[in-house]
């Protein structure tokens, strides 16, 4: 009895093992493509990082000089500043919204969440080419804010936006900020409703009024959410391309260059590769940094 | 069980937060409509439908919009079959190695495309294939491997044991168990990343921006070069805008569900 029942087991396992190898030849396509796609050009682009190439005559190693740009070349080195500005409208203002509005909005469900929820996420399947365009609109010399900004008699506040040193790179992040803070607000909204209403009921018992209450109920409730909605935003604001592109090139001068407009400037339009190449590991290895560092932070009690 | 007060509260703040989110493309429509070529709004019956057409016509979008349409539905079919066959392995029969590969597949989701996108299209450009048609279908398939394997192990792991189990009794290959249980069991999963895929896919701009030039541009480039040159016409270029939002934004109106839980999920799960 036992010994067979042992013996079923060896079959089953060598069983287990050969489906483990049917697996592998499963794999095999997807695992392939992918690393043809992305593992083989993420390791070339490390190579690419220490050497000055024109893209078309030969490449000379040039060991750390392309890092080094980012410290000592201002252009570059303002680009990351300009991720700073962007980050408090693409991540905190839209957050600080997001939580706002969750703490306003009780927790009970009504009829007609399911249209306010489709609204806030329109932002989001938009593609980033006609949100550029609908704000090129918004912001333009004779567009709607100026208008608006004329009729209630702030004519002296009316300006090109997007053609000045000084509010082209905020009034880029506010666009930003439009497009996350609906999809921070379901997040949070959906994570309040996940929240068990008995530690609403103990933090009243205790006399916490809806201040004390949202700090020691929703906002811990929250972790999950807003580790996600940080992750997501910031690596957002880190990697904008589409709308600079669209709108200002970076411009005026370099004040909304960002690092990705940087990167498509260097590899495609006056060849550096080398240079190029480092940007993209650098923006990357912040990705990863900030999505580790958060998730942490998140897990941490 | 809520007050009155609190209840209306509530309106005024969503209805608030919403017109924040629709003012602008409301009057984004409203100036594609307008026959004035600075955009300036006006009435229902001065209307102008035939900006559609105009912008249709001077931006050549027939051809951007079919390049777009091309790749969009081979990606999300080649997509859909990649994260089947990644997922049903991952997920049901076990990988050899899987304790290494199934984190590096992970990794792939934080991998951003500046870190590739310059040995890609090098590389591309040595073997001929920067400006084809195939080549970015590639590069939209092997970058969408880690998120569709990912989402449909998810999903075939949420599968009751059972069923696998009875299949096998039966002798069922585990190919013909993926195609005529497993698939058709995780169906829901399934549409998900195919409207996940297909908006990934159709949104793109900085691919196609650096691998497609001339003839076989894509609608989001076409529209880029279009707005460029309509910088004093804003009806058209609004006309022209909504044109390449359209596919898109219908099937959102369609299936928005399917949408906002597959965006939540596919955020969370990252």
């Amino acid at each position: 009895m036992a010994a067979s029942s042992s013996a079923t087991v060896v079959r089953r396992r060598s069983l287990r093992r050969r489906t483990r190898w049917v697996g592998l030849g499963f794999a095999a396509l997807p695992l392939g493509l992918y690393a043809l796609v992305v593992l083989v050009p993420l390791a070339q682009s490390f190579q690419y990082s220490f050497f000055k190439w024109d893209g078309v005559t030969a490449s000379t190693w040039v060991g750390f000089d392309n890092y080094v740009s980012f410290v000592t070349d201002p252009v570059l080195r303002s680009t990351f500043g300009h991720v700073l500005v962007l980050i408090g409208f693409f991540a905190l203002l839209p957050i600080a919204l997001g939580l706002l509005s969750a703490a306003l909005l009780t927790r009970a469900k009504q009829p007609g969440m399911a249209v306010y929820r489709w609204i806030f996420f329109l932002p989001q399947v938009m593609t980033t080419v006609v949100i550029a365009l609908v704000f090129k609109r918004i912001y333009a010399p004779d567009g709607p804010l100026n208008t608006a900004l004329r009729a209630v008699g702030l004519d002296s506040f009316a300006k090109t936006w997007l053609g000045d040193f000084t509010w082209a790179l905020p009034a880029l992040g506010l666009i930003g900020t439009w497009v996350t803070f609906g999809f921070c607000m379901v997040l949070f909204i959906s994570g309040t409703s996940a929240i068990a209403p008995e530690l609403y009921e103990a933090a009243r018992m205790d006399g916490a009024g809806p201040v004390r209450e949202f700090f020691a109920v929703t906002l811990p409730g929250l972790r999950g959410q807003l580790a996600v909605a940080l992750t997501l935003t910031i690596t957002a604001a880190l990697r904008t391309f589409d709308l600079v592109w669209i709108t200002t090139h970076g411009g005026p001068g370099t004040s909304t260059l960002t690092p990705a407009v940087a990167l498509y400037k260097a590899a495609f339009q006056n060849p550096q590769v080398g240079l190029a190449a480092a940007i993209g590991v650098v923006m990357a290895a912040l990705c990863l940094v900030i999505a580790v560092v958060i998730t942490r932070l998140s897990e941490r009690d | 069980m809520i007050s009155k007060t609190e209840r209306v509260v509530n309106y005024v703040v969503l209805t608030f937060l919403a017109l924040l989110v629709l003012f602008p493309i409301g009057s984004f429509i409203l100036s594609a409509l307008s026959p004035d070529r600075s955009g300036k709004p006006v009435g229902v019956g001065d209307f102008a439908w035939g900006n559609f057409a105009t912008a249709w016509r001077d931006a050549d979008f027939s051809r951007a919009m079919a390049v777009s349409m091309i790749i969009a539905v081979v990606v999300v079919a080649g997509q859909v079959m990649l994260g089947l066959l990644g997922g049903y392995a991952f997920g049901v029969l076990g990988v050899v190695g899987d304790k290494v590969l199934f984190p590096i597949v992970l990794l792939g989701m934080m991998i951003s495309l500046e870190a590739i996108i310059v040995p890609l299209y090098y590389q591309f450009r040595t073997f001929g294939l920067t400006n084809t048609i195939p080549g970015i279908i590639l590069i939209h398939l092997g970058m969408g491997v880690p998120f569709g394997v990912f989402w449909m192990r998810a999903a075939f792991r949420a599968l009751p044991r059972s069923a696998f189990e009875s299949a096998e009794m039966d002798g069922a290959g585990p190919l013909r168990m993926l195609r005529s249980m497993a698939a058709p069991m995780a169906k829901p999963a399934i549409y998900t990343l195919i409207l996940l895929s297909f908006m990934w896919t159709w949104n793109d701009y900085f691919l196609s921006l650096v691998f497609l030039h001339g003839d076989n541009q894509t609608a989001t480039v076409a529209l880029g070069v279009f707005q460029g040159k309509y910088v004093t016409q804003i009806n058209l270029m609004a006309a022209g805008g909504l044109i390449v939002a359209a596919p898109v934004l219908a099937l959102y109106i369609v299936f928005q569900r399917k949408f906002i839980s597959g965006m939540l999920a596919g955020a969370i799960k990252e």
